[in-house]
């Protein structure tokens, strides 16, 4: 009741301020959605239209897809989408089957030496790793084992890097599933492994579906370790932005279109998954 | 099938009650792939990276055992010890500016209105934006001729900012990239954060007459504490490992305006090809994010302990 009151007494206040917030909230979206919309408007412009303030496609300028064209036709850059997708996707798939497993043991059994939280802590602290300071193992060790240029490598590199993603996300999640579920599955005579993959993987489908997309994603923005080991046959799309003279300098539409190859992908995957991201990235902290 | 399900079942029977003694085998079969996988993909490498860290390289081809030389170097090298300077800086302000700016959003945020479960997804965006690109769209973003920067700014009746040729300017543009890509990684977590407080504790507060400031300062900043040291950590690291947006934005210029420890670190292997060197300074990166994940965990551990 007394609360009702004041909010009454506040009302005048409470107009400002919610004026106010959404003043913020445009301001916000602005803020965020702008370089990409930058890079994108240009990638579709012709030369003429890059200058004045034209930001409308269609009502503004009249749009063009020949910087899409004669980007995609280069042999170059198709190689490099294919050898990104690669990595991202591969990159997904080992770091999902290593994580789910060790997101199981640590949810569901006892560890003492290490205990489980030792455990948690140790995969978490792949994250805290910089990877420059692999940049001279990695590439003194690719060069002798033969792994230089191998895209297979790249794999590897990212799956290990992004592991803690999908060991936090999906501990967790497996930790909510009530353990009656599994128990009685266990009395009616499902073994170990046919608990895990029938009953507790399925239960957590939009983890994995989440883990896979944050792996993917950073996996295909990942340039440190694609400049080291990548030299011709296995260079991805960030590598391939950087090498091109064009993305130098001012050529508004070259840099647009470049940058909005890598922009993309990873922005689409972001707004399919939303769910558990934050839970994620912020490594368990929140349960957003 | 049938000959199966016998032993099957007393299996089951077994690891329920292995499961409460924590002497159940099959727990190893499913940490040991991931745990082999890390000491082979990192702690290997890094003991390898301790003892490259001992030899001296030329052109990429290690020469002999130096001993400490490439340690000895990381004391006089004088050009490392102003990036690192330089990092410090940066990493003190882009973190300080994303810390406030993100958790006074989500302050202003937290509460009910229509399409805030759409600004959170466009918040997303930028946290998986790939440096490498935005390095490169900063450098038409910032353009000095007719960059929509510098347009914004003498529309609004200032004069254009020499953004990339001057070095003060340089370094606050490669801020204001990190700046514009992570405080939505600050906002989104305070913001899943506050939501996720007790919200009777607050109501309390607010029922018992608790101004708007005093909720803030004497219930909700309590409550999200350790929320907040986590994200610092996070976020400090992160910006202590910056590389990709000096190589596609500045290369480290004007003269050395924005050389990065990162990047120098990368240099060093990558241009000049000392791996010797290189590995040093590296070590002294991870031992600084060490000594900062060292010094804050004690902070944030609350948040992981109830888990176990």
């Amino acid at each position: 009741m007394a609360s009702y009151v004041a909010r009454i007494q506040r009302r005048p206040t409470r107009l400002l301020g919610d004026l106010f917030v959404i003043f913020m909230l445009v301001i916000v979206l602005i803020w965020a959605v702008f370089p990409l919309y930058w890079g994108f408007i240009n990638s579709i412009k012709f030369p003429a239209d890059v200058y004045g303030s034209k930001w409308i496609p269609v009502l503004q300028f009249e749009p063009t897809l020949k910087h899409w064209r004669d980007l995609l036709s280069q042999r170059e850059v198709q190689n490099a989408v294919k050898n990104s997708v690669i990595i991202s996707v591969g990159a997904g798939v080992v770091a999902l089957i290593l994580g789910t497993l060790a997101a199981y043991a640590l949810a569901r059994f006892r560890f003492s030496h290490p205990t489980n939280g030792n455990l948690t802590t140790w995969f978490l602290s792949q994250r805290v790793l910089p990877p420059v300071i692999f940049v001279t193992p990695y590439y003194l060790l690719a060069r002798e084992f033969n792994l230089l240029d191998s895209v297979w490598a790249l794999v590897i590199l990212n799956a290990t890097f992004n592991l803690p993603f999908p060991v936090i996300i999906l501990s967790q999640m497996f930790r909510e599933i009530p353990r009656e579920i599994e128990e009685a599955a266990e009395v009616d005579g499902a073994s170990r492994l046919q608990v895990f993959s029938r009953i507790a993987v399925p239960l957590v489908a939009p983890g994995l579906v989440v883990s896979f997309i944050i792996v993917m994603a950073f996996s295909w923005n990942e340039y440190i370790f694609a400049a080291t080991i990548s030299l011709k046959e296995s260079i991805p799309v960030p590598v391939v932005i950087a090498g091109a003279e064009s993305t130098r300098g001012i050529d508004y539409q070259l840099v647009g279109v470049r940058t909005t190859l890598a922009l993309l992908p990873p922005a689409i995957m972001a707004l399919l998954a939303q769910r558990y991201i934050i839970r994620g990235l912020s490594l368990g902290a929140v349960k957003g | 099938m049938t000959q199966q399900a016998v032993p099957r079942q007393m299996e089951g029977a077994l690891s329920v009650a292995g499961r409460i003694g924590g002497r159940d085998r099959a727990k190893y079969l499913f940490i040991a792939p991931a745990v082999i996988w890390i000491l082979l993909i990192t702690i290997f490498p890094l003991l390898y990276a301790a003892r490259t860290s001992f030899y001296a390289f030329r052109s990429g081809r290690m020469l002999r055992y130096v001993g400490l030389d490439n340690f000895r170097r990381l004391l006089e090298d004088e050009a490392l010890h102003d990036d690192l300077v330089r990092t410090l800086i940066y990493v003190a302000v882009v973190v300080s500016v994303e810390m406030v700016l993100g958790f006074s959003l989500a302050l202003l945020f937290n509460r009910q209105i229509r399409g805030i479960g759409s600004l959170r997804t466009i918040m997303t965006l930028p946290l998986f934006a790939s440096p490498i690109a935005l390095g490169y769209l900063g450098q038409t973003i910032f353009y000095e001729i007719d960059g929509p920067m510098n347009q914004l700014i003498r529309s609004l009746g200032g004069n254009g900012i020499p953004w990339l040729s001057h070095p003060t300017w340089a370094f606050v543009a490669i801020m204001i990239v990190d700046i514009w890509q992570w405080t939505p990684f600050v906002f989104l977590v305070a913001l899943a954060g506050l939501q996720g407080l007790p919200q009777d504790v607050i109501e309390a507060a607010e029922v018992d007459g608790a101004s708007g400031w005093q909720r803030l300062f004497s219930v909700t900043l309590p409550l999200m504490t350790p929320i907040l040291w986590l994200i610092l950590l996070l976020r400090t690291i992160d910006a202590f490992k910056v590389v990709d947006i000096v190589i596609s934005m500045t290369l480290g210029g004007p003269g050395r305006a924005t050389e990065l420890y990162g990047f120098y670190v990368f240099r060093t292997a990558r241009r000049f090809f000392n791996y010797g060197e290189a590995a040093a300074q590296g070590f002294l990166l991870l031992f600084i994010v060490m000594l900062l994940v060292t010094l804050l965990w004690q902070r944030i551990r609350a948040i992981y302990e109830p888990e176990r």
